[in-house]
């Protein structure tokens, strides 16, 4: 015999003149949400609300005698610093660069691996592959293709006959800045492909069969059907690929170190430096909560901009 | 609200209570754990350079001093400032260590250290070693050191490649240099016979310092005041050099902006270069035929100077130090004597090191050491390798908290003036503009 909900289910009245045992059940949920909310407390918000602290005080390891608390300093100190400004405008120009190309060439990816082709399956596993590559690895990987002595780029184009002799391409500002840009989209493209990829599988087919009927062109059918369906996928890659290219920091360090000169000596790159080399943990964790904010800020921008226009009703 | 939800507001209270109190008791557990130690022993830490090694000559201290027990703890190197002031932070610092010619100053002024005048033999170490080495150890006229290694930087050159060249001895000037270089390019040798390490680093770039040194210059006055832009043209004319050699007669290779040091020394190794600024100890390696295609080719030589009258170049020192508040100081002593000073009236462990692993030596007595002079000739010449100990001066700023961000920017500017992003004149302006700005920061 199975018993059916019906079966175990007590009436309310004899549910409420139950007797009280121990804990309620809020009580419960919160005894048994305990442990989970502790480890988090201790990993999670601890060290962000210590980091928060630090940048509140004078605190280099180098100077330990002066460790002392500024209050805000530490920010109102980065409005006049030119290494952060000049780091900012680098950042900013990077993550314009990064989010172009990644918006660009993933929903063309997208669209391409939407249609139904030979092969397919086997090229949406490749494009995969380089999402499950570290930084650092995706680093040396373009640090050895652009070598200015063995790397394989020199040597593909020198048999091609486009170059005369091995270029140090990493060498020069502009080159060197769109290097580690295409190295950084390189490594997260995938992941933008596949949000919009499954952004692409939700729309209807009825509403291009409306369209073609309507007699829209390839044009109108993307601009008009696909781009409003793919605006809240777009909008989380939006936010994730800003967050992204703000915190770029292996790949950028690996490949140029922030060189050459400043050229791409972004504020992740500066941030690590100053903690680590520097030693400066106080300026470090505020670079690091101006990084939280400006992605903040960001992302709560594109969100009010982008998230109501994107709201379709099917 | 009901009895059962009125759990809440009281009880989050005091868990959150309870929550902030956790740090604070760790603390006071840490701090219990981190006092002096009860055995005795004499805790020694250092960066893990070749650990095993130092334990093996810590191992022989305790054979020969049975009642110093040692407990040493190698740190990984990334971390050894880091954690070395977080321990001392905490009140469990070690009592006898490694320290940085970078971080003494901060330590000193932070009290972790103490001064080692009046000690026992520590005016006898002082006597014998380099004047450079005494300086870097030496804050505010109080000596906080007795020295683990040094090295200077020098011109290494292939000797084969200039033979093929036709030329027999090296350069003594930078236009000397640039000329021969070009002799090399032109004979169709090498395209690029200068390599050098000019990606940026959290590391200095020695070379940068070696040439101004070499050139009797200096970037600052003795107070720390930046002359590059003002009364010492030494700099600037080095980085006008520099941007000639790399763009105008382009005998310094395009590519050192993404060069590392090991990579520089496989391609020195490799003969892709003919000439190149160094530590003398790389030498032992370049020199070593089980490692490299051209052993025995590659030489060492005085730094090319501005006009070759000047001899000059920049050292580098690694000292051992005692903690301030050591509970064991008469034992750390005699541990930091064995390693830093003499046994039995030789720097035994400085000999050690330079048989072993080839580290410079800052005793003047082991140029004489036949044991030594042995091992130096299998690698560079003995005599040269003297003098340029001789001629060292450590960095000038390399005691003020600001240095490393200096170098840094020092770092970037070259890799402008080699890309010819920035003019030699700009450059000095730059800096010194770098330094007020440092100064002020620090102030």
């Amino acid at each position: 015999m199975t018993l059916t909900a019906a079966d175990t289910e007590q009436p309310p009245a004899a549910a409420a003149s139950r007797p009280r045992r121990g804990l309620s059940d809020t009580a419960r949920a919160y005894l048994l949400n305990a442990p989970a909310m502790i480890v988090i407390g201790l990993l999670v918000a601890y060290p962000i609300g210590y980091s928060f602290w630090l940048s509140l005080h004078r605190y280099n390891l180098k100077l330990p005698a002066l460790e002392r608390f500024v209050w805000f300093q530490n920010y109102l100190s980065l409005v006049s610093d030119p290494v952060f400004l000049s780091s900012l405008r680098v950042t900013v120009a990077f993550v314009v660069v990064v989010l172009g190309m990644t918006v660009i060439l993933g929903t063309a990816l997208a669209l391409v691996l939407n249609e139904t082709f030979l092969g397919r399956g086997v090229l949406r596993s490749l494009v995969l592959l380089p999402w499950a590559m570290p930084g650092v690895v995706n680093g040396l990987m373009w640090r050895t293709i652009f070598d200015a002595k063995t790397g394989a780029l020199n040597g593909l184009l020198l048999q091609l006959g486009l170059i005369d002799s091995y270029q140090a391409w990493l060498t020069s500002p502009t080159g060197a800045f769109l290097i580690t840009a295409f190295a950084q989209v390189w490594n997260t493209l995938p992941f933008t492909v596949i949000i919009l990829l499954a952004g692409l599988s939700t729309i209807p087919s009825e509403q291009y069969d409306a369209a073609k009927v309507d007699r829209a062109g390839v044009v109108q059918r993307f601009t008009q059907v696909t781009l409003p369906w793919l605006l809240h996928p777009l909008l989380i890659v939006l936010i994730l690929e800003t967050m992204n290219a703000f915190r770029a920091f292996d790949t950028i360090y690996v490949l140029t170190g922030g060189g050459p000169g400043d050229a791409t000596n972004v504020i992740a790159v500066l941030n690590v430096r100053t903690v680590l080399t520097y030693t400066d943990f106080g300026l470090g964790s505020a670079y690091s909560w101006v990084i939280t904010i400006v992605t903040l800020v960001i992302s709560i921008g594109y969100i009010s901009t982008l998230y109501q226009r994107g709201r379709i009703e099917v | 609200m009901t009895p059962e939800t009125s759990f809440s507001r009281r009880r989050v209270l005091q868990l959150g209570a309870l929550t902030a109190s956790l740090p604070a008791l760790s603390s006071v557990l840490a701090a219990c754990g981190g006092g002096g130690d009860s055995s005795g022993a004499v805790k020694f830490s250092g960066w893990d350079y070749e650990s095993a090694l130092v334990q093996a000559n810590v191992d022989r201290f305790v054979q020969l001093n049975p009642g110093v027990p040692v407990e040493y703890t190698p740190i990984t190197s990334s971390q050894y400032v880091q954690k070395t002031v977080a321990e001392f932070t905490g009140g469990g610092g070690p009592d006898a260590l490694y320290v940085y010619d970078d971080s003494l100053a901060g330590w000193v002024a932070a009290e972790y250290l103490q001064p080692l005048d009046g000690l026992p033999g520590v005016d006898e170490v002082y006597a014998g070693i380099y004047p450079s080495n005494a300086e870097a150890m030496t804050v505010d006229g109080k000596r906080y050191g007795l020295p683990y290694y040094t090295d200077t930087q020098c011109l290494i050159y292939n000797e084969a490649i200039l033979a093929k060249a036709g030329i027999s001895a090296p350069p003594k000037t930078l236009d000397e240099l640039e000329q021969q270089s070009q002799r090399i390019k032109d004979a169709g040798i090498l395209e690029f016979p200068i390599g050098l390490t000019a990606q940026l680093q959290d590391t200095w770039q020695a070379w940068v310092w070696g040439l101004v040194y070499a050139s009797g210059g200096d970037m600052f006055d003795e107070a720390g005041n930046p002359v590059m832009d003002g009364t010492d043209p030494t700099a600037r004319e080095v980085l006008a050099w520099l941007q000639r050699a790399a763009t105008v007669s382009r005998v310094i290779d395009p590519a050192v902006l993404q060069l590392l040091p090991v990579p520089l020394d496989d391609a020195m190794k490799a003969e892709r270069y003919a000439f190149t600024i160094g530590a003398r100890y790389a030498l032992r390696d370049y020199n070593d035929p089980a490692r490299s295609q051209t052993a025995g080719n590659l030489k060492i030589a005085y730094i090319p100077s501005l006009d070759g009258s000047a001899t000059g170049t920049v050292s580098t020192t690694r000292m051992y130090a005692l903690s301030k508040d050591t509970e064991v100081q008469d034992k750390a002593f005699q541990l930091l004597t064995y390693l830093g000073g003499f046994t039995d009236g030789q720097p035994y462990t400085a000999k050690y090191w330079f048989q072993k692993k080839g580290l410079g030596f800052p005793f003047k007595a082991l140029e004489q050491d036949p044991e030594v002079q042995a091992g130096i000739a299998t690698f560079a010449d003995p005599e040269i390798y003297s003098g340029l100990a001789d001629a060292a001066r450590p960095r000038t700023v390399v005691k003020q908290p600001w240095y490393s961000e200096y170098e840094n920017e020092q770092q970037k500017t070259v890799q402008q003036i080699l890309n010819n992003q920035t003019s030699p004149d700009d450059a000095v302006r730059s800096l010194s503009a770098a330094v007020a700005s440092l100064k002020q920061k620090y102030s």
